[in-house]
């Protein structure tokens, strides 16, 4: 053994002492840390409801002692599990270990939950001490609920709804309260899904849902879900509540078919499932005839009624506006209001109103605020009466009647008023808002009467206006581009002018056909269809022969025919005005229709 | 000739006779109607305003005067129906206005978080005492001044040097008063409002009686139409809230 194995074999002993040393001290120290935190949620609970105690040990070691737990006779106790936590940050070990217990109470009572521990290395560690109340306030299940609990097989439901009155004998309008109570006592994966009870027959008001809580029944635990109504019968008879209905998912209990499906047990499978209530019968009876009051109107329910003016202090015509309040039990939305007689000294409207309902425990209430403005007519001390306001107790079984205060106004003359009871008074200071009296009066003049639904940018005339001004304008700038086309074009510009130009002459030869200017008439006419054709070509009529003149129109395409015939017209006005006879009148007037009927057809023809 | 002009003169004078006849008879009648109102006998003046306009005519003060006598009668729905219809005609009439407001001061429910587009507002202030024809008329006048600048530059080739910023100050103002003139419009006419009238009347989430009640509707809250489907329309309430309303219920501005 070399020196170097010997001292290998010296060190390792030593390494393991060391570490076990290290160790043991890690675990003293982890003894000494470790901590037992109680707490149990809630910490009150009704007696058919239940409570989670959890206790969490931690310290700084992996190995966590075992938990030893006091005797708890008071309780069923389940055991929920424990969870487990372990980490190293920074060299530094932590764990916990997290114990679940569900506590069921056997009675009500307050009870201390203490002398939770572990015992480590011969110590002992004590948790901190809970308290848990269990009051009475869970209900006890009823054998009702019990019954409905269990179906016809006579095993337990999983799931079921029940539907409860608290009374089965009202009178009208008088509250009754409906619970809906859902339990079920598997797991759920949707949110169940209601469908409300018909009600006919009542006004229905919602309660509300009250927070999902635990009961047990026929020794299974449900989950209860409960809604609450109030119901106001609006007439007297047998009424009846309708079904309700609740649609989940629940797991679905289904036999493995498929030998081969291993997932088939480890994937829960979803079944909608609907649970219905039974529906109720009620009997609803009138309310009682006598002690009847003479202006009771149906309310019922015990109320206070108070009335408020604004002021006390105003002019004529002036307003002023006195809040109503009737606060109470009962059904606040059918409160009638009492009923204000007629007031000769003051003209009445109603302002505005608005009802707020509230709870108190399971019986619905509220208040009703509305606001009715007196505007006085003439001036005095007047008085607003008491109103009175008739209801009928059902508690008490009987009716009472209750009223308002009077309220006396101050009404004071203003500057320039005149009593007149018919004509609406309206002085210098009419206006809209707090000094409001009246509408302003009719008018006497029909004004401007129209056929109905006319509108003046769809009619006729309107759009004539302003159509007429878009085509004289499109109309100006067309004929200014074309003027500018034709100034900047001689040639176009005279060839269009042509016809104008021609009927001149045509005109003026036509006052020549006399037998004494026959001459000038021949000349006319000829220099009428010379000067068109020059015009049309662009070129100049004077010093042209009829033989230029077809040259041209040859060159220009013009059909030979047309060419003949104005060469020909043009010799024979050439003949008629240098040969010694004298035309006829007939000779006159034909050489004017045909000089027409040349530049008729020439008109027609195209210059190429 | 002299028997074209005949026919004619003959024709003018046949038509200016059956245009004042026809005028003569709603007069008459909206005469007795306010005679009725004076002796409170406002069932009858109701009839009497509502028989003019049965006849295809209309007039802000028919409209005012029947919306006073539905005040008279308690019917502020109505009332105010006819004040919102009297004023679409004239907005510039202070009685309307008055009434209107004092009519809506009564209304059981007051609505309130109202809140306008500040945009929306300005222009409805701009145009709330102007007739829808007093603007169109404005900006047929500016479009027509436009359209003469235009032709005095490119049809008559005038370059004056008012020419050109007229024509500028002049499509300016032919924007604004088109823009409002269109507001205006889309405002009274083709925004469809209307005023509940029945005394009771349940604003359901959905078109049925099935649904959930949303609000309660009270007589003269005025509403904007949405849409509508079989017997029910979507309103929009000037809170902003909405919901579904019986027809029977509203009457359409």
């Amino acid at each position: 053994m070399s020196a170097r194995t010997g001292k290998r074999v010296v060190l390792s002993p030593l390494l393991l002492t060391l570490a076990l040393g290290f160790m043991c001290w890690g675990e003293a120290v982890a003894q000494d840390d470790a901590e037992i935190q109680v707490s149990v949620s809630p910490e009150t609970i009704g007696l058919d409801e239940q409570a989670i105690l959890e206790v969490i040990v931690s310290g700084s070691t992996q190995n966590i002692p075992d938990l030893q737990m006091p005797a708890l006779p008071s309780f069923e106790v389940y055991s929920q599990g424990h969870s487990s936590n372990f980490s190293i940050v920074n060299g530094v070990v932590s764990s916990s270990v997290s114990y679940r217990y569900l506590l069921l109470p056997h009675k009500a009572g307050t009870y201390p939950i203490e002398g939770i521990s572990i015992t480590s290395g011969g110590k002992q560690i004590v948790g901190n001490k809970v308290t848990l109340t269990v009051t009475s306030r869970g209900q006890s299940s009823s054998p009702q609920l019990e019954q409905k609990a269990v179906d016809a097989q006579g095993s337990t439901r999983d799931y079921f709804l029940q539907a409860t009155v608290d009374r089965k004998n009202s009178y009208v309008n008088e509250q009754v309260t409906l619970t809906l109570k859902f339990c079920i006592a598997v797991q759920y994966y949707s949110s169940p899904e209601l469908n409300e009870p018909a009600t006919t027959g009542f006004w229905t008001e919602v309660l509300g849902n009250t927070a999902p809580y635990f009961q047990k029944i026929n020794g299974r635990s449900y989950r209860v879900i409960e809604r609450k109504y109030a119901l106001f019968p609006t007439q007297t008879g047998d009424l009846t509540v309708g079904r309700a209905s609740i649609t989940t998912t629940v797991a679905a209990r289904v036999q493995r078919r498929d030998p081969f499906d291993l997932f088939g047990d480890l994937l829960p499978q979803g079944m909608q499932v609907t649970a219905r209530s039974e529906p109720i019968a009620l009997s609803v009876k009138p309310l009682p005839t006598s002690g009847k009051p003479a202006d009771f109107t149906g309310t019922v329910g015990r109320f206070q009624i108070d009335a408020r003016p604004d002021r006390t202090d105003v002019e004529v015509n002036q307003p002023v506006t006195v809040t109503f309040k009737i606060q109470g039990t009962g059904n606040v939305k059918s409160v009638a209001e009492p009923t204000i007689p007629d007031l000769p000294d003051f003209r009445v409207y109603r302002a505005s109103s608005n009802e707020s309902t509230s709870k108190s425990g399971d019986r619905l209430g509220g208040t009703k605020t509305y606001e009715e403005v007196f505007i006085p007519k003439r001036p005095g001390d007047l008085e607003i009466p008491a109103l009175a306001f008739s209801y009928f107790d059902p508690e008490r079984n009987k009716y009472e009647s209750i009223s308002t205060r009077a309220i006396k106004i101050a009404v004071k003359r203003p500057e320039g008023y005149v009593a007149s009871p018919d004509i609406p008074y309206s002085g210098p200071t009419m206006m809209i808002g707090n000094q409001a009296q009246d509408i302003r009066y009719i008018k006497d003049q029909l004004g401007d009467l129209q056929r109905s639904g006319k509108l003046i940018l769809l009619s006729p005339v309107y759009m004539l206006v302003n159509g007429l001004p878009v085509i004289a304008l499109v109309g100006l700038i067309v004929a200014r581009k074309r003027r500018e086309k034709l100034e900047g074009n001689v040639g176009l510009a005279r060839a269009r002018g042509a016809g104008r130009k021609a009927r001149k002459r045509l005109s003026r030869a036509r006052s020549l056909a006399d037998l004494s200017t026959y001459r000038e008439f021949y000349g006319e006419l000829s220099l009428a269809v010379m000067a068109y054709v020059a015009d049309k070509l662009n070129v100049s009529p004077h010093g042209m022969t009829s033989d230029q003149l077809a040259d041209l129109l040859r060159s220009k395409q013009v059909p030979d025919s047309l060419i003949e015939e104005a060469i020909g017209f043009l010799r024979q006005c050439d003949f008629a005005r240098f040969a010694p006879a004298t035309p006829s009148s007939d000779d006159l007037a034909g050489a004017l229709a045909t000089a027409e009927q040349v530049m008729v057809k020439m008109e027609g023809a195209k210059f190429a | 000739m002299r028997k074209l002009r005949m026919t004619v003169s003959l024709c003018v004078l046949i038509g200016v006779l059956g245009a004042a006849a026809a005028v003569a008879a709603p007069l008459s009648e909206f005469d007795a109607a306010n005679l009725e109102f004076q002796n409170k006998l406002y069932d009858a003046a109701i009839a009497g305003y509502r028989s003019i306009l049965t006849q295809g005519y209309e007039s802000a003060p028919v409209y005012f005067n029947l919306g006073n006598a539905y005040f008279k009668k308690g019917d502020l729905g109505n009332a105010i129906l006819n004040y919102l219809k009297a004023r679409r005609l004239d907005p510039a009439d202070d009685d309307i206005r008055s009434n209107l407001e004092f009519a809506r001061r009564l209304t059981s429910v007051q609505l309130e978080g109202v809140t306008l587009n500040p945009i929306t507002s300005l222009l409805e202030s701009m145009t709330a005492s102007w007739r829808l024809s007093t603007l169109a008329w404005v900006s047929s006048l500016l479009f027509i001044l436009v359209i003469a600048l235009l032709a005095l530059r490119y049809g008559l080739a005038v370059f004056h040097p008012l020419v050109k910023p007229g024509l500028v100050v002049g499509l300016i103002l032919l924007v604004g008063s088109s823009y409002l003139t269109t507001f205006k419009y889309r405002h009274d006419y083709l925004t469809r409002r209307a005023v509940i009238i029945a005394a009771q009347s349940e604003v359901r989430t959905g078109p049925s009686e099935q649904s959930d009640l949303e609000l309660q509707g009270e007589p003269g809250l005025v509403v904007e139409v949405l849409a509508e489907t079989g017997g029910y329309y979507n309103v929009l309430f000037e809170n902003q809230r909405r919901g579904w309303i019986k027809k029977e219920s509203v009457s359409v501005i």
